[in-house]
């Protein structure tokens, strides 16, 4: 499973930040009786819902000797803060709001967001990371049902065209911001980690095909995969037809070309051999003919 | 139809979970390098020598390196291991290598052998090392393979000096730029 961690903020200011908005939230939380979201019958030691059980990672919240029940670590409390903002990315596009958004329905405090970079990298770089990830467990249960026998092994092009639909699907919900989000991505800042995750989808996408080329071919696959997901992208970005069916056909198209681009390789390979095989028979019928064959 | 439900164990996936990626990546990279670099010497000394007396010597150790080259192609993809970008290069390189060995005569073909292996079989060594070091029980399968292949490569070392490699124009000249090329390559390798 390809998982990459988001940047993440200078860890000491995130320390602080986060210890502070702990207290803050704790004191927050107090039961108001005009809060329709509290639990009337909330236990003062009750804070945020459970997670689930962190193990031995160590909490951040144990500054002032107190220590609460859920041992989160500072990387999965982000996580929640980013994952709950994502619903407000509609209204507010990739931005801090967002998050502070998000953070106030987890019940903590709007400072939350300034454990984040202001440009919303971070949220971007978590949902791209999340995508990845749920389209990999979505092709390994393909998988499971095509070794099951339960499901047809599809054709290749079938296979890349459908897994790059599913992805660019997730991104619907989130078109009209999605152009801001590209451009985030390409701040030198993010390339390293938004390149990886680009890569690593890729790569699971053509491993999930089952590539098992182990020469340049690995390399021209990807390349290539990655130039149609891009371009199939961008098309999307523009594409107002219903249910974004340009954007569908110009993938086909583009997966097509790249098949007959294989298939012309091959063609180019065999002519090439062919003609070889020729000269080399017509150089040893000369060399006999003048009697050079000899062995002496 | 309930008769005919194949369930193919997957077989060529390994599991993932809780190698050391980094470490395992460069190794197979690296190896499968160099077993595609020693395949592609070997063909091109072939190419000079294959009707000589040391030919069906020469045959006989690049069969076995075609045999390592197909393990760690298997090995490649059962990790998910990427290749180098210099495979092409490694292409040239090494039949050139190979062919220009030859052009020195027989013994100049051993002599290119012997450098090569002793430096493949140093560098399979210290990888054995590396992989006792981090967890000889996780990777048993993968330090088999790498003994196995050592053995192998000091054999053809040991052939090498039998047909009087040290008798080769320059010995100790080729010898010593052939390791430094060797000890580049693996560098690259593992890297790129």
């Amino acid at each position: 499973m390809q998982v990459v961690r988001c940047q993440l903020a200078p860890p000491q200011r995130a320390l602080q930040a986060s210890a502070v908005l702990r207290r803050v939230s704790d004191e927050l939380k107090e039961p108001l009786g005009s809060s329709s979201q509290q639990q009337f019958d909330s236990h003062p030691a009750d804070h945020q819902p459970e997670q689930q059980p962190q193990g031995p990672r160590p909490s951040y919240t144990g500054q002032g000797g107190q220590e609460s029940e859920d041992y989160e670590s500072e990387e999965q409390l982000q996580h929640r803060i980013l994952t709950a903002a994502l619903e407000f990315v509609p209204e507010h596009g990739w931005t801090a709001e967002a998050i502070a958004e998000g953070a106030k329905t987890l019940g903590l405090s709007v400072a939350a967001a300034g454990m984040f970079h202001s440009d919303g990298s971070e949220l971007i770089l978590h949902f791209v990371s999340q995508c990845n990830t749920k389209l990999s467990e979505l092709l390994e249960q393909e998988q499971k049902l095509v070794q099951l026998g339960e499901a047809e092994k599809k054709p290749t092009d079938q296979f890349l065209r459908d897994a790059v639909e599913a992805r660019l699907r997730m991104l619907i919900p989130y078109i009209e911001k999605w152009p801001q989000a590209l451009s985030i991505l390409l701040l030198p800042h993010n390339i390293p980690s938004s390149l990886n995750l680009l890569t690593s989808m890729i790569d699971d996408i053509w491993h999930y095909a089952g590539d098992q080329s182990t020469d340049f071919n690995w390399y021209t696959r990807r390349a290539v995969l990655t130039g149609i997901y891009n371009t199939t992208e961008l098309v999307m970005m523009q594409d107002s037809s219903p249910d974004f069916e340009e954007t569908w056909r110009f993938l086909e198209n583009r997966v097509a070309d790249a098949t007959n681009m294989g298939n012309t390789a091959d063609q180019v390979q065999s002519t090439g051999e062919a003609v070889v095989q020729g000269l080399m028979g017509a150089a040893v019928t000369i060399k006999n003919l003048t009697g050079l064959n000899q062995r002496r | 139809p309930a008769g005919a439900v194949s369930l193919r164990r997957c077989s060529t996936r390994v599991t993932l979970e809780g190698v050391n990626r980094p470490v395992i990546d460069r190794i197979i990279r690296v190896d499968h390098a160099g077993e595609y670099g020693a395949n592609r010497i070997y063909a091109g000394q072939m190419a000079v020598l294959g009707r000589s007396s040391v030919g069906p010597i020469i045959q006989q150790m690049w069969n076995q390196e075609k045999d390592h080259l197909k393990k760690f192609n298997e090995l490649m993809v059962a990790y998910r291991v990427r290749p180098t970008v210099l495979l092409p290069f490694w292409n040239v390189a090494g039949f050139v290598l190979g062919a220009g060995s030859a052009l020195l005569g027989r013994k100049g073909a051993m002599a290119c052998t012997v450098a090569v292996e002793e430096s493949i079989s140093d560098h399979y060594n210290s990888q054995i090392r590396t992989l006792m070091e981090e967890d000889p029980e996780k990777y048993k399968e993968l330090l088999q393979i790498i003994k196995q292949f050592r053995d192998d490569e000091r054999e053809h070392h040991d052939i090498g000096l039998e047909h009087d490699a040290e008798a080769a124009p320059a010995y100790s000249v080729l010898k010593t730029a052939i390791q430094l090329g060797c000890k580049a390559a693996i560098f690259l390798s593992e890297r790129i």
